[in-house]
C-alpha cells in the first residue's frame, strides 16, 4: 500500500476514530482514574483510595447480588428470547408475501420506550387489575413483582418481547440465505422434517446465533429501565443489576469513584462471560464445519 | 492529494466545530455576560406548570429591570433530576440557581461545597420576614449553622381516609391514635374481608426516597418532631421509634397492609387510608371526579400513639427549595437572589403559585393571611395543609440521607412487616447499620 492510500485510509476512518475517542476512549481513561478515589465528582475535593473501592465492591451484598441476577436474568432471557425469534422468523420466512411488513411489526416493540412498557405492566400486574381479580376468582393471588422468583422472570419475559423481533431479522436473514439445494440434497438423503430442522437449519444459522447469543449475553450486563421502574431492584435484590448499582452509588449516594469501580469490574465480568460463550459458540460452530 | 487535503480541511472544520459546540467558557457556563447586563441560568422543576410559572416571574422581573437577562429552561431527568444536576456541575454547565432540590440533595450538595449559603446575600433577612416564614425556615437550619436551602413549598403530609366507608363502619372522622386506627381496621375486615387499611407495596422495599411518606410521617408524629439526626449524630428518640414499628407490626398482623402493587387503591375503595399530598387533587379531579372533600374522603394528621396527644402531632414535610450554584459568578448569585426576592416578596405571586401548582407556598401566614384565605375557602381540601405547615418536619440534611432512610428500610421498618421481627431489636439493628453509615 502507498503512503497515499494509506493517508486516505486514516482519512476515511478518522470519523469514526474521532467518535471512539470522544465517547469511549476518553471515558475510560477517565473512569480508570475516578475508581481509585472516593470523588463524587461535584466535590473540589477528594483522595486516591488505591484499590479500596475495588475490595470494598468485591465484599459488596449488592455488587454480589447484581453478579448473580445477571446470570439469573441470562439463564431466563436467552433461552426465550432465542428460541422466540426463531420461531418467528421460521414463521415469517415460510410466509408466502409480506414478510417485510410482518418484520416490520414484529420489529416495533424494540422501538417502544422501556418505561412506556414498564408502567403498561405495572398496570395489568397490579393487585387490583382484571387480570389479577380473574385470578383471584380462581384462588390464586400471586404477587407478580413482589415475588423474588416471578419478578425477575416478569421482567425477562418483558425484555424477550421487546428484542424478539429484532433478534428474529436476524434469524430471518440467516434463514434466507440458506441455498434451497442443501435441504433438496438432504431430502434425498432422507433428512425431512424435525431431522431436517436439527441437523441442517440450525447448523446453518450458525452466523445468526452467533451474533444474537452475543448481543443476548451483552444486553443482560446493561439491564436498568425495567427493573427501575418496576421493582427498584427489588424484592430482596432480586432484581438487582448492575446498572442498578452503578446509578445507586454515583447519583443517588453520590459515590461516584466507587460506582465506576463496579462500572470497572462490571466491564471486565462482561467481557469474561462474552469471551467465555464466544470460545463455547465457536466450538459448536467449529464442528459444523464453520471456521 | 489534493482529495486527501479537502478531507482533512473538512475533519478540521468539523473538530472546530465540535470544539465551539461544546466550549461555554469556564465561568460563564449556561450564562453570558453582556456589558452592564448580568445574565444568569434559572432551572425549573421538570414540569410545564413549574416552567411556566417561572417563565411569567422572570418576563415579569426582567420588564422592571432590564440589566437583568433570565434564562428559566427545566432541568435535565437523566434519569432523575438529582442527577441531570450533579452532571451538570461536573461537567461545570450548572445554572446560577434552580428550584427542586430537597433537604437532603441540598446537605450533599452542600458537603460538596456545590452550593452556598443564602443567609450571607444581601437582604435575605429582609427577605424571610417580608414572606413571614421566620417559623417554617428555622426547622431548615443546616447542622453547620448555614442556611442553603430558600423552601417553596411545604407539603405537610397527611393521611386521606375514605370517609363514605368510615360512616359506614360507624365512624364520623378519622382515628388519632393507634389503638382507634386498629379498631376501625377490626371493624373493615369483619364488613370488607377483601379492603386493606393502607396499600403500600415500598412498605416491604428498602427504597430510601419511601420513607418520607411511611416511616417519617408517623415517627415525626410519635416523636411530637423530633430530630432523627442531629449534624453527624443519631439522636432519634427510641421509644416513639419502637411504638412506629410496632404499630406497623399490628397493621400487618392484622392484615390490613396490602403491599402488593395495586392501581389507585384508595380511589377504588381496595384501600381506605392513604398518604396524599396536595398533587393528588388534580389528578383526581379529572380521573375522579366523585372524590369529594368531606364526603368521599377527609383528611388528617398521622395517627399517635394511645399515649401521645393527637393534637400536638407532627408530620413530613414534602418540600422543596431553591439553591445557589457556587460555580456561578459572585455577581450573578446575587442577581438570582434579588430575582427571588423580588418574586417571595410579593404575596400575590406565592397565591399564583399556589393556584398553578397546588402546592402550599412555604409561608408561616398562609391559613391566615388575606391574600390566600379566599382560594383556600374555595379549596378547602388545601386548608389543612396550610395550616399545617408549621407542624411539618423536613429531611433530614445528612449528606449521608440515602444511607440513612435505606438502613431504615433495610434493618427495621422492611423485616418488621415482612417477617414479623421484634421491633425493639429491629430499631436497635437500625441504629448500628446507621451508625456504621456514618463512621
Amino acid at each position: 500500500m502507498n503512503k497515499k492510500a494509506a493517508r486516505l485510509g486514516w482519512l476515511f476512518a478518522s470519523p469514526y476514530l474521532i467518535y471512539t475517542l470522544i465517547f469511549f476512549v476518553i471515558p475510560m481513561v477517565w473512569a480508570a482514574f475516578l475508581a481509585f478515589t472516593n470523588w463524587n465528582i461535584i466535590s473540589p475535593e477528594y483522595e486516591f483510595v488505591g484499590f479500596r473501592n475495588f475490595m470494598e465492591a468485591l465484599t459488596s451484598d449488592t455488587v454480589k447480588a447484581a453478579f448473580f441476577v445477571t446470570y439469573k436474568f441470562m439463564l431466563m432471557f436467552v433461552p426465550i428470547v432465542i428460541a422466540g425469534s426463531l420461531f418467528l422468523a421460521y414463521l415469517i420466512h415460510s410466509l408466502p408475501r409480506l414478510k417485510g411488513l410482518f418484520s416490520v411489526g414484529y420489529f416495533l416493540p424494540y422501538l417502544a420506550s422501556g418505561v412506556a412498557a414498564s408502567v403498561v405492566i405495572n398496570g395489568i400486574l397490579s393487585y387490583n387489575s382484571p387480570f389479577n381479580e380473574k385470578l383471584r376468582e380462581f384462588g390464586l393471588d400471586v404477587d407478580w413483582l413482589g415475588s423474588p422468583v416471578l419478578a425477575p422472570l416478569v421482567i425477562a419475559l418483558m425484555m424477550a418481547w421487546k428484542f424478539v423481533g429484532y433478534y428474529a431479522l436476524l434469524f430471518l436473514s440467516g434463514l434466507e440465505s440458506i441455498p434451497k439445494e442443501i435441504y433438496e440434497s438432504a431430502a434425498i438423503d432422507g433428512a425431512v422434517g424435525w431431522k431436517r430442522f436439527w441437523y441442517i437449519t440450525i447448523p446453518m444459522l450458525y452466523p445468526s446465533f452467533y451474533t444474537v447469543t452475543i448481543l443476548a449475553v451483552g444486553l443482560m450486563f446493561g439491564i436498568f429501565t425495567e427493573p427501575y421502574v418496576l421493582t427498584g431492584g427489588g424484592p430482596d435484590n432480586a432484581t438487582h443489576t448492575w446498572q442498578l448499582e452503578i446509578y445507586n452509588q454515583a447519583f443517588e449516594k453520590l459515590n461516584a469513584g466507587y460506582g465506576t469501580a463496579i462500572a470497572v469490574i462490571n466491564s471486565v465480568v462482561t467481557f469474561l462471560s462474552i469471551f467465555v460463550f464466544k470460545k463455547v459458540l465457536e466450538k459448536w460452530g467449529e464442528r459444523h464445519g464453520w471456521e | 492529494m489534493k482529495a486527501c487535503r479537502k478531507w482533512f480541511a473538512l475533519m478540521l472544520a468539523l473538530l472546530l466545530l465540535l470544539a465551539g459546540c461544546s466550549g461555554k467558557g469556564g465561568k460563564e457556563t449556561g450564562t453570558s455576560k453582556k456589558e452592564g447586563v448580568v445574565e444568569f441560568e434559572f432551572w425549573a422543576a421538570p414540569n410545564p406548570t413549574q416552567e411556566a410559572f417561572w417563565k411569567k416571574m422572570a418576563d415579569a422581573y426582567m420588564k422592571e429591570n432590564k440589566n437583568v437577562k433570565i434564562k428559566v429552561s427545566p432541568m435535565p431527568e437523566s434519569p432523575s433530576s438529582e442527577a441531570g444536576i450533579q452532571t451538570a456541575i461536573a461537567s461545570g454547565s450548572a445554572p446560577a440557581i434552580s428550584e427542586n432540590i430537597s433537604r437532603g440533595f441540598a446537605a450533599q450538595l452542600a458537603a460538596s461545597k456545590a452550593i452556598v449559603p443564602l443567609e450571607e446575600f444581601e437582604g435575605y433577612d429582609e427577605l424571610i420576614s417580608e414572606r413571614k416564614m421566620e417559623k417554617t425556615i428555622s426547622t431548615w437550619k443546616f447542622a453547620d449553622g448555614h442556611q442553603y436551602v430558600l423552601p417553596i413549598y411545604s407539603n405537610a403530609m397527611l393521611f386521606g381516609w375514605r370517609l363514605d366507608i368510615l360512616k359506614e363502619l360507624g365512624y364520623n372522622e378519622p382515628p388519632k391514635t393507634y389503638s382507634q386506627v386498629l379498631e376501625v381496621g377490626k371493624k373493615l375486615k369483619e364488613k370488607y374481608p377483601k379492603k386493606f387499611l393502607w396499600a403500600r407495596p415500598d412498605l416491604v422495599q428498602p427504597t430510601w426516597s419511601a420513607r418520607w411518606f411511611d416511616f417519617f410521617m408517623l415517627y415525626n408524629a410519635a416523636s411530637g418532631g423530633g430530630n432523627f439526626m442531629e449534624g453527624n449524630n443519631f439522636v432519634a428518640d427510641k421509644d416513639a421509634g419502637v411504638k412506629t414499628l410496632q404499630f406497623f407490626k399490628d397493621l400487618q398482623e392484622n392484615d390490613l397492609l396490602l403491599t402488593k402493587a395495586a392501581k389507585d387503591p384508595f380511589e377504588t375503595g381496595t384501600a381506605i387510608m392513604v398518604d396524599l399530598g396536595p398533587w393528588t387533587f388534580p389528578y383526581w379531579a379529572e380521573k375522579f371526579p366523585k372524590m369529594k372533600y368531606n364526603e368521599t374522603y377527609a383528611l388528617s394528621l398521622p395517627p399517635v400513639p394511645d399515649d401521645a396527644d393527637p393534637a400536638n402531632a407532627k408530620t413530613f414535610a414534602d418540600t422543596k427549595g431553591l439553591v445557589i450554584y457556587a460555580q456561578a459568578s459572585k455577581e450573578q448569585q446575587q442577581a438570582a437572589f434579588d430575582f427571588v426576592k423580588w418574586v417571595f416578596s410579593n404575596p400575590e405571586n406565592d397565591l399564583a403559585w399556589f393556584k398553578d401548582t397546588n402546592l402550599p407556598p412555604a409561608r408561616d401566614d398562609l391559613s391566615t393571611n388575606d391574600a390566600f384565605v379566599s382560594y383556600l375557602n374555595e379549596n378547602p381540601q388545601l386548608k389543612m395543609y396550610a395550616e399545617n405547615i408549621p407542624n411539618a418536619i423536613p429531611p433530614i440534611d445528612n449528606e449521608k440521607m440515602v444511607e440513612i432512610q435505606e438502613q431504615i428500610g433495610k434493618a427495621a421498618l422492611n423485616p418488621v412487616i415482612k417477617s414479623g421481627k421484634d421491633p425493639e431489636k429491629a430499631w436497635d439493628d437500625m441504629v448500628n447499620a446507621i451508625k456504621g453509615v456514618l463512621k
